[in-house]
């Protein structure tokens, strides 16, 4: 149990910037997620922290220890990979008791560990397969029990569910946060998936270009999104973002005219609104002609379009409308509007209506 | 797509040709090694089978009994020496990013570029200053000179087509380098290698002009032993062809062995 601190991180590849300057604590037992698209250097952080990826500068520190110069093995972190890199001349049970065999323990007493751990992530019976015998979801299980069969200081999970059919994604997902609950040991887990970063987490650190855009909670990064990058990033169905013009309180773009706003800033911004805070009404602030309709189940999304602009609402589940035909939305109650600056695309501002 | 007839029955015929000259020699040489002396001209398959031959080559003069030992130890040795060599030298060739690997790696095969002929002589007079001619040991560095390069090719194709993640995953687990190329490394390129192994056995054994050249009396290796049944009496067909088989044998059993494994290797990196 420690916390990780990354100090001034910087990694090159001859040239290429991978990870410019980077700052960042892990705290002791947390579920930190590094979100962001691929290429945004998010998997590099993760193996630097691992030891397989030599740092160019600065420093990395598990509790008091600066472990720079220590090898993978002498690190204490254990690791899910998104192949999941299991040794397929070994038994399940072996696999999952390797570690234990580094470390000298008995034969017996291995086989006794590793019967436990395969128990508790339901594998039990397969402990004398092959790991080419087992099904995907299977195999991401033996990763996984051969990461917490000893008790590491650090999880890192490497995109782990990113290579299984969507319903398995669910499942194990429920199970890891299940697993990290039970265990309380500190956990950073990469992924491109904003689904399970907000349901794994218990902060996002949301990267691009190898920068941390925005480090905060799940709730935080939805409800207030420090850029348009991860206003844009979060959320499904993604963010509206309008761009257009406000002055003295009025926000104006093509088919949108929202009066009322804070009469502080003006000039280009854009504007962010979640379907969700959008309602179909008979006149509102945003009109314009449908352009598709898309049930969901419990709602339906509509999606007006005016001059290139597209603009999506959550309407009731039994709302028809033909294609074409004019719609206008406004906002709910309880909808929060962002204000985004059009040229940095920091967030200026974010109000309740 | 149908192919017609005239096109199958011209590959049928052509296959026919290449496997008649290739097996012809082979399956003479075999008919001969059981035949008496004085059939031993004769095509024909109508003759009196006998083992007097195997009798005869083992016994004075020729004593192919001490070429058969030389060449199993030299074959043997070459195996257990280039083969650990060679491995590890495969694996830092697929792994570590060093400078100019590329240039080193092909430093390395390059070395089978040249002729055996042209060095035949250097490593003669190499050896006469040692005063190693005529000994086992000389085949031996010569030969894991020559196998090693050739089996650290192979062997690194293999290792390229095993995935890093493995290798990482144990050191995680907490492995050092050597223990995960104990561990998970040479199990996994287990087929390579034993494929490599045999086959280098095979090179070493079928060795000729430096066995020739190196050796006299006391080293000489089947291959070489082969050449005393020409005699000023003419050849011995039937006694060559007896040592033929000799030789063919193990290699023939090695190479039913070693089949399975081969196919699977050449396939082994196509799917990733």
């Amino acid at each position: 149990m420690a916390d990780i601190r990354l100090v001034d991180i910087v990694k090159k590849y001859g040239d290429f910037l991978a990870v410019p300057r980077q700052n960042l604590t892990i705290e002791d037992g947390e579920f930190l997620v590094l979100l962001g698209p691929s290429g945004c250097g998010k998997t590099t952080t993760m193996r630097m922290i691992a030891g397989l990826e030599d740092i160019t500068e600065g420093q990395i520190f598990v509790g008091d220890t600066c472990v720079n110069d220590l090898p993978p093995k002498d690190r204490d972190i254990a690791m899910v990979f998104q192949n999941y890199g299991l040794y397929p001349h070994m038994t399940v049970g072996d696999n999952i008791a390797y570690p234990l065999k580094l470390r000298g323990m008995s034969r017996a007493e291995r086989r006794e560990q590793a019967r436990i751990t395969a128990e508790k992530v339901e594998l039990g019976p397969y402990l004398n397969r092959r790991p080419a015998e087992l099904s995907g979801g299977q195999r991401q299980r033996v990763a996984l029990a051969r990461a917490i069969i000893r008790r590491p200081k650090l999880f890192l999970m490497d995109e782990p569910l990113s290579n299984l059919d969507a319903k398995l994604r669910v499942t194990m997902r429920a199970e890891l946060k299940h697993l990290h609950h039970e265990l309380g040991i500190t956990t950073v887990y990469v992924t491109h998936d904003q689904t399970e970063a907000m349901t794994l987490a218990s902060r996002i650190a949301i990267l691009n270009h190898g920068r941390i855009v925005q480090l905060d909670t799940p709730e935080r990064i939805y409800s207030e999104p420090a850029d348009i990058f991860v206003a844009g990033f979060i959320g499904n169905p993604a963010m509206n973002l309008i761009a257009g013009e406000i002055r003295g309180g009025v926000f104006e773009a093509p088919a949108v005219r929202i009066p009322g706003l804070d009469a502080g800033p003006s000039g280009p911004v854009v504007l962010g609104v979640r379907p969700e805070h959008l309602r179909i009404a008979e006149t509102g602030p945003i009109a314009g002609p449908i352009f598709a309709n898309e049930l969901l189940g419990d709602s339906t999304l509509v999606t007006l379009r005016q001059r290139g602009t597209h603009i999506c609402a959550r309407g009731p589940a039994d709302f028809r409308r033909e294609l074409d035909q004019p719609v206008s939305f406004a906002p709910t109650p309880d909808a929060r509007l962002h204000l985004f600056d059009a040229e940095n695309g920091n967030r200026i501002a974010t109000q309740s209506f | 797509m149908k192919r017609s007839v005239l096109s199958r029955a011209a590959e049928t015929i052509i296959l026919l040709v290449v496997c008649f000259v290739a097996l012809f020699p082979i399956v003479w040489m075999f008919l001969t090694a059981f035949k008496n002396p004085r059939d031993a001209y004769d095509i024909s398959l109508n003759f009196q089978p006998t083992l007097q031959n195997f009798v005869t080559i083992f016994s004075n003069p020729w004593n192919l009994g001490h070429a058969l030992l030389n060449s199993t130890i030299v074959a043997g040795a070459t195996v257990l020496l280039s083969i650990p060599a060679a491995a590890l030298a495969a694996y830092s060739f697929s792994r570590f990013r060093m400078k100019a690997r590329k240039s080193l790696f092909f430093a390395v095969i390059s070395t089978q570029f040249v002729p055996a002929v042209v060095i035949v002589l250097p490593f003669f007079l190499m050896f006469r200053s040692l005063g190693l001619l005529d000994t086992r040991i000389a085949l031996v560095v010569v030969n894991v000179a020559i196998v090693t390069p050739f089996v650290i090719w192979m062997i690194k194709g293999f290792i390229d087509a095993i995935p890093l993640d493995s290798e990482e995953a144990a050191m995680m687990d907490g492995a050092s380098r050597l223990r995960v190329i104990r561990d998970i490394v040479l199990p996994m390129a287990a087929p390579g290698i034993i494929t490599s192994a045999i086959f280098s056995f095979i090179l070493t054994w079928n060795e000729f002009l430096f066995a020739l050249i190196l050796t006299r009396r006391h080293a000489t290796t089947l291959p070489v032993a082969l050449t005393n049944f020409r005699t000023e009496r003419g050849d011995l067909w039937e006694l060559m062809s007896a040592a033929g088989v000799l030789i063919t044998v193990p290699i023939f059993l090695l190479a039913l062995v070693i089949q399975k494994h081969f196919t699977r290797g050449m396939t082994a990196g196509a799917v990733k």
